[in-house]
């Protein structure tokens, strides 16, 4: 086996498996399809390593690598829309928070969201993209990747003001 | 700006710098609401920030490196005889091959360390990150009984393979360290009076005394060598 391709590849997924993950979780909303999606995505990116000419762009690369194969994933199993009343353990494994219950809540609420507010959130909270890097990974503009932002925070603030309600 | 732009474009990217932001300074309701909203962010991130399993590594296939190479079209079946040059060149092939490895068997090192490092070149397969345990029945084919009993606390093994150094064959072992993988070399007959450093391209050691033999224990710059090297001696007993 090639040594300085191997080194290259276990230096990137080093750094990004975590992020490959949570992505593809969110994007699932289900843990056992985020290990099986992060494992098809690293090995299809050892496979075509050569093809990343600049290892400042892995991150994106990455992600994009397990954007299509969380599409090929459900083209394959064509799941059902997911009822949260009716989790499966890996699904309702997204949602264990045991300290925090205000985190719960929103995890919750952003667990609800269609994926067209939950993917962008997602690729912006939690990788740091830009709004530029979400429109080319998702295939948007850059005006709809805002929309969409802005309509998920909106629906996330209004759960938040219902919790502050019942309080 | 207004107040409704300002509003969609803080619940877009609540802590970036837009064209228009100063109006909030303006604007009681609307400062008010972007603090909400990167509160509200702080939230959103701590709650997507879900715990993630340890990595487990896929089995990854050995890649061709002219897998881009285009085959050429099948073509139907034809009896292919040799002609006579090809024997007589594959001759002359096998004789140049035996040549070139009697000639490199002889290649003389300026020293034991330099022949060590140079073998670490020779053999990049056994520098492999991994988890994988070599099986003991292979580990015990290339630590025999009569040359050395290892004890279990040395760590993970996860390569095993008899080697030349010096004319003599010895274990060659490669265990994980914190930096990357650790070559061991047991060299039984090698006596040395004292340690001797190694210094290789991005890797660094020792060849330690280790009775009547030496121990080579080489690792990546920044692998903490010591507490390995305390492990390596205290694990491997020569039989002779």
């Amino acid at each position: 086996m090639d040594l300085a391709r191997r080194q290259r590849f276990d230096r990137l997924v080093g750094v990004f498996h975590r992020d490959m993950y949570r992505y593809a979780a969110w994007l699932s909303r289900d843990t056992s399809v985020a290990e099986e999606v992060s494992q098809e995505a690293l090995l299809r990116a050892w496979k075509s390593l050569d093809s990343l000419r600049d290892d400042d762009a892995a991150k994106q690369w990455l992600l994009t690598i397990v954007r299509r194969e969380n599409a090929r994933f459900f083209e394959r199993k064509r799941l059902e829309t997911v009822d949260i009343d009716n989790l499966t353990p890996s699904q309702s494994a997204m949602l264990v928070e045991k300290d925090d219950t205000d985190v719960q809540e929103i995890r919750e609420a952003i667990y609800e969201l269609d994926d067209d507010y939950r993917e962008p959130l997602a690729l912006q909270v939690l990788m740091g993209h830009s709004t530029k890097e979400i429109a080319e990974l998702m295939g948007i503009k850059a005006g709809a990747v805002l929309t969409r932002l802005h309509r998920a925070r909106i629906k996330l603030k209004q759960v938040v003001d219902g919790m502050n309600h019942e309080l | 700006m207004n107040c409704k732009d300002y509003k969609e474009a803080v619940a877009a990217e609540p802590h970036a710098v837009f064209d228009g932001a100063e109006h909030a300074d303006a604007c009681p309701d609307c400062a008010s609401f972007r603090d909400e909203m990167q509160v509200l962010n702080n939230k959103i991130a701590a709650a997507m920030a879900i715990d993630v399993p340890q990595l487990v590594m896929p089995e990854l296939p050995e890649i061709d490196a002219d897998s881009n190479v285009v085959g050429l079209p099948y073509r139907s079946k034809q009896r292919r005889v040799a002609p006579v040059w090809f024997g007589l060149a594959a001759t002359v092939l096998i004789a140049a091959f035996f040549g070139i490895r009697y000639m490199a068997a002889d290649v003389e090192y300026p020293s034991l360390g330099a022949e060590i490092l140079a073998h670490l070149d020779h053999e990049p397969a056994a520098l492999q990150v991994s988890d994988v345990a070599v099986s003991e029945r292979r580990l015990a084919k290339v630590v025999r009984d009569e040359v050395a009993a290892l004890d279990s606390e040395i760590g993970l093994i996860t390569y095993a393979r008899t080697c030349v150094i010096n004319g003599k064959k010895v274990p060659h072992l490669v265990m994980q360290g914190e930096a990357g993988p650790v070559t061991l070399l047991l060299m039984p007959d090698e006596k040395i009076l004292s340690a001797v450093s190694l210094e290789g391209e991005g890797v660094n050691g020792y060849i330690l005394p280790v009775g009547d033999g030496s121990i080579a224990i080489i690792g990546e710059r920044g692998e903490r060598m010591q507490e390995i090297e305390q492990r390596v001696v205290n694990s491997v007993k020569w039989s002779t």
